[in-house]
């Protein structure tokens, strides 16, 4: 609470320092500030950020020290006795030190007890000296700065690089994220090949992870070859493709070459629903309503479908998908300049053979780029597949047998153990890097036809 | 020196990320998914009564647990462990590897596993031996120990439903697994002359490794992934608790095993012969110095709570007899030390 109070009246100054620089950068530029370098409102900006920034800093800096500080300060009054224990004994005793003071448990001991009131003054003397250096800082940097307010100071300039410096730093952020989060996988998924050769991961046949946690237990086979995922991952996008392109690639051309613009304004719309729709909800309507659907059509059709067939985790992605392709594919085939189309029919063609002969040409790349995206979705797919899809390993091409996936396998292993240096858990991370590495590969490969590509009609 | 100033703000920021952990006021439980039920409930009856914060519970399977309670003292590791096994002795050892010396351990009452299927499909009468015939990876064929070759129930017994084998079963990570294997598998195997004559890893080996060809599926989450799965698939079986039965027995059927249905009083009095009993194991060193332990205990062990007319029993525990409750009410409040 004191601390939000320090920050608000930081704040407050900051302000004030703002309308006293813009007052003051007025009456030393004669009035209507024409002399003035810069506008006085960035007079005013320079002032509140001498004023403000470093007295934020400070107390930034003395929010993320000051836990560390105190507790040193502390351990060191602590009486001999305690000062003896063990790292781990020792923690406990701050931890109830901490909880005494806060008021939140009774001391067991006298030498807790006075910890626990030492705890407190430090925290409010620390606290008091703070806010005074801050005060100070904010106090003297508004003096500092309405002392430099003169005609000639080039304080936009100075605003803006502040401006620009906190923008790249927003940026940043985003990169360093991303660079983190590829490193993390990275790491954890080179400590998992040192345990499984890279060979038999990639290469090998069998996949049955569920190893044993003791040595006195007795598990699975712990065999990490991952071509039955990558089979039942490839069996199930390509059941959604086969689904998703036909049907968004049809309706995108009837959308955009023969549909009457009434219809288009509706049903334009009410195709981008089915994109917005969670997916955890095409998992419920995968399972509850596709799957005893589908199984019980093939027994009567005489062959058997097991009950989390490829085929209907396959239909309900497709259905998912077909957003994309159709939304994708109709801005491509509208960016075709009318001209082609008008140049056809000038040389005698009818309607669908200007679509199919010129038109659907020119927008090719544009629709293979937007189908690549649309399987690398299909690929990285996860919510649909754990809830309709089967999870045990089984290298088949038969869409009506239960097959696993990539992303299935990932949540399995990830969600089931807790200790992360086993290569059962590991082996979620190189999964992971595969499945980053493949979708990077598909994006950047589709985005480089259609940019390569797409000159050649303009 | 603006910039010089913005970017020492970003770094200050970045070491105050990484700060030192908050004080924790809060009871940390981890363990097994078969005994969460019981803790969540008393853990929420606990936070109800005002004084203390109500306690975190993680449901991660007993092995998962063990190992988290095993790897610390100190605020930073779990209080309390659930676990639907007895603690090995190789994991005590590891505690004691990293300092965890003072372990109390609670009784809390009987669990049955059971084998149930989806309410659609063909009811099962089982024994133990047809189950372990049915999940385990190598079985004795002509007298040698060959890879499992019966693809339906019905190729173990006539009387079986024609049917594929499916059974989802708990991963290592989870006690029922443990348990399974101890109660089921085990006394199964042994009881042929074939794997008798085997040497002891070996006769371990043979009768706790279940099959990897799809027969048997590995479910590492809780037990609703099993139910789900069995409810979607009307010939599977699945492995779970007899909790979970009595709270979802409109959509589940259980299998009778030995001839045995899983009631109360058939697991109460010992008649079905797949149950165990339910712990958890408490660290001395937490119980004095994080607040609330001492009294999360004495609310598990009181009458109350896992008394026959408890609301434990209405969640599907199996009290323990009435002189076993005393005693282990009077051990935990006491926090006896760990006798293996």
């Amino acid at each position: 609470m004191q601390i939000i109070t320090l920050a608000v009246v930081l704040l407050l100054l900051a302000s004030f320092g703002y309308r006293m620089g813009r007052g003051r950068a007025l009456a030393v530029g004669g009035g209507s500030g024409r002399s003035l370098h810069s506008l006085p409102s960035y007079h005013g900006y320079y002032v509140a950020l001498w004023c403000g920034a470093p007295a934020l800093i400070v107390l930034v800096g003395w929010l993320a020290l000051e836990p560390e500080i105190i507790r040193q300060f502390v351990m060191a009054a602590l009486p001999e006795s305690l000062r003896a224990l063990s790292p781990e004994k020792m923690s406990l005793v701050i931890n109830e030190v901490r909880n005494v003071a806060r008021g939140d448990a009774t001391p067991s001991s006298d030498a807790v007890a006075v910890g626990a009131q030492h705890y407190q003054a430090l925290r409010q003397t620390g606290f008091a000296s703070v806010a005074v250096l801050c005060l100070l800082m904010a106090i003297g940097g508004l003096g500092y700065a309405r002392s430099r307010i003169r005609p000639e100071l080039r304080a936009r300039n100075d605003v803006e690089r502040v401006v620009n410096v906190f923008l790249i730093a927003c940026s940043t952020v985003a990169i360093f994220t991303t660079i983190g989060i590829v490193l993390s996988l990275l790491f954890e998924a080179l400590r998992f090949f040192h345990a499984v050769s890279p060979i038999d991961f990639l290469f090998g046949l069998k996949w049955s992870p569920q190893m044993a946690m003791r040595s006195d237990q007795v598990g699975s086979s712990g065999a990490f070859g991952a071509v039955p995922l990558f089979a039942g991952t490839l069996l199930i996008s390509g059941i959604a493709m086969a689904v998703a392109v036909p049907l968004g690639l049809l309706s995108a051309i009837y959308m955009a070459e023969y549909a009457n613009p009434r219809f288009r304004a509706f049903v334009k719309p009410a195709l981008e629903i089915l994109a917005g729709i969670p997916t955890v909800v095409y998992g419920f309507f995968a399972v509850i309503t596709i799957a005893p659907f589908v199984r019980d059509v093939g027994a009567l059709m005489g062959f058997s479908v097991a009950a989390e067939s490829a085929f209907s985790a396959g239909l309900v992605m497709g259905i998912m998908i077909i957003p994309f392709v159709s939304s994708l594919s109709d801005d491509v085939i509208t960016a075709v300049p009318q001209s082609l189309r008008e140049g056809a029919f000038g040389l005698g063609a009818t309607k669908s053979e200007a679509i199919k002969q010129v038109v659907l040409p020119a927008a090719l790349p544009g629709i293979v780029g937007g189908v690549l995206l649309a399987v690398s979705r299909a690929i990285g797919e996860t919510m649909i597949v754990v809830m309709a899809a089967g999870l045990s390993a089984n290298l088949t091409a038969n869409p009506f047998a239960s097959v696993t996936t990539v992303t299935v396998q990932i949540v399995t292993l990830l969600v089931g153990d807790t200790e992360f240096d086993s290569p059962k858990t590991l082996a979620a991370f190189a999964l992971g890097l595969v499945l980053f590495c493949v979708t990077l590969g598909l994006n950047i490969f589709a985005l480089s036809i259609v940019n390569k590509y797409r000159e050649k009609y303009d | 020196m603006k910039k010089t100033l913005t970017v020492a703000a970003a770094l200050l920021a970045s070491v105050g990320v990484a700060g030192a952990a908050q004080a924790r006021d809060q009871i940390r439980i981890v363990g097994s998914s078969t005994v969460y039920p019981f803790s969540t409930t008393v853990a929420e009856a606990f936070g109800k009564a005002g004084k203390f914060k109500t306690p975190v519970v993680e449901s991660t399977g007993t092995g998962g647990g063990m190992k988290l309670f095993c790897a610390g003292v100190g605020p930073d590791f779990p209080d309390i462990t659930n676990a639907s096994r007895r603690i090995e002795p190789s994991e005590v050892e590891g505690c004691a590897k990293n300092g965890v010396t003072g372990i109390t351990e609670v009784v809390v009452g009987y669990d049955g596993i059971v084998l149930v299927d989806s309410i659609k499909g063909p009811k099962f009468a089982l024994t133990r031996e047809q189950l372990y015939k049915a999940a385990a990876k190598d079985v004795v064929i002509g007298g040698k120990l060959e890879a499992n070759p019966y693809l339906k129930w019905n190729d173990i017994s006539p009387a079986l439903p024609n049917e594929p084998i499916v059974i989802y079963g708990p991963a290592p990570n989870h006690g029922t697994r443990d348990a399974f294997v101890d109660l089921v598998m085990e006394p199964a195997c042994k009881a042929q002359p074939e794997i008798k004559a085997l040497d002891k890893d070996a006769q371990k080996k043979a009768c706790a490794s279940v099959r990897e060809d799809g027969g048997w599926v590995e479910v590492a989450e809780n037990y609703t992934t099993i139910y789900q799965k069995i409810v979607s698939t009307p010939s599977a079986l699945g492995v779970i608790t007899f909790s979970y039965l009595d709270q979802n027995a409109d959509k589940i059927q259980a299998a009778t095993v030995d001839g045995q249905i899983a009631t109360y009083d058939n697991i109460a009095t010992g008649k079905y012969p797949v149950s165990r009993p339910l712990y958890f194991y408490v660290k001395k060193a937490h119980a004095d110095q994080i607040p609330g332990v001492k009294e999360y205990i004495a609310e598990f062990t009181s009458e109350k709570a896992w008394g026959p007319n408890g609301y434990l029993v209405g969640k599907g525990l199996i009290s323990l007899p009435d002189a076993n409750r005393k005693s282990e009410a009077a051990n935990a409040a006491k926090l006896g030390d760990l006798k293996l």
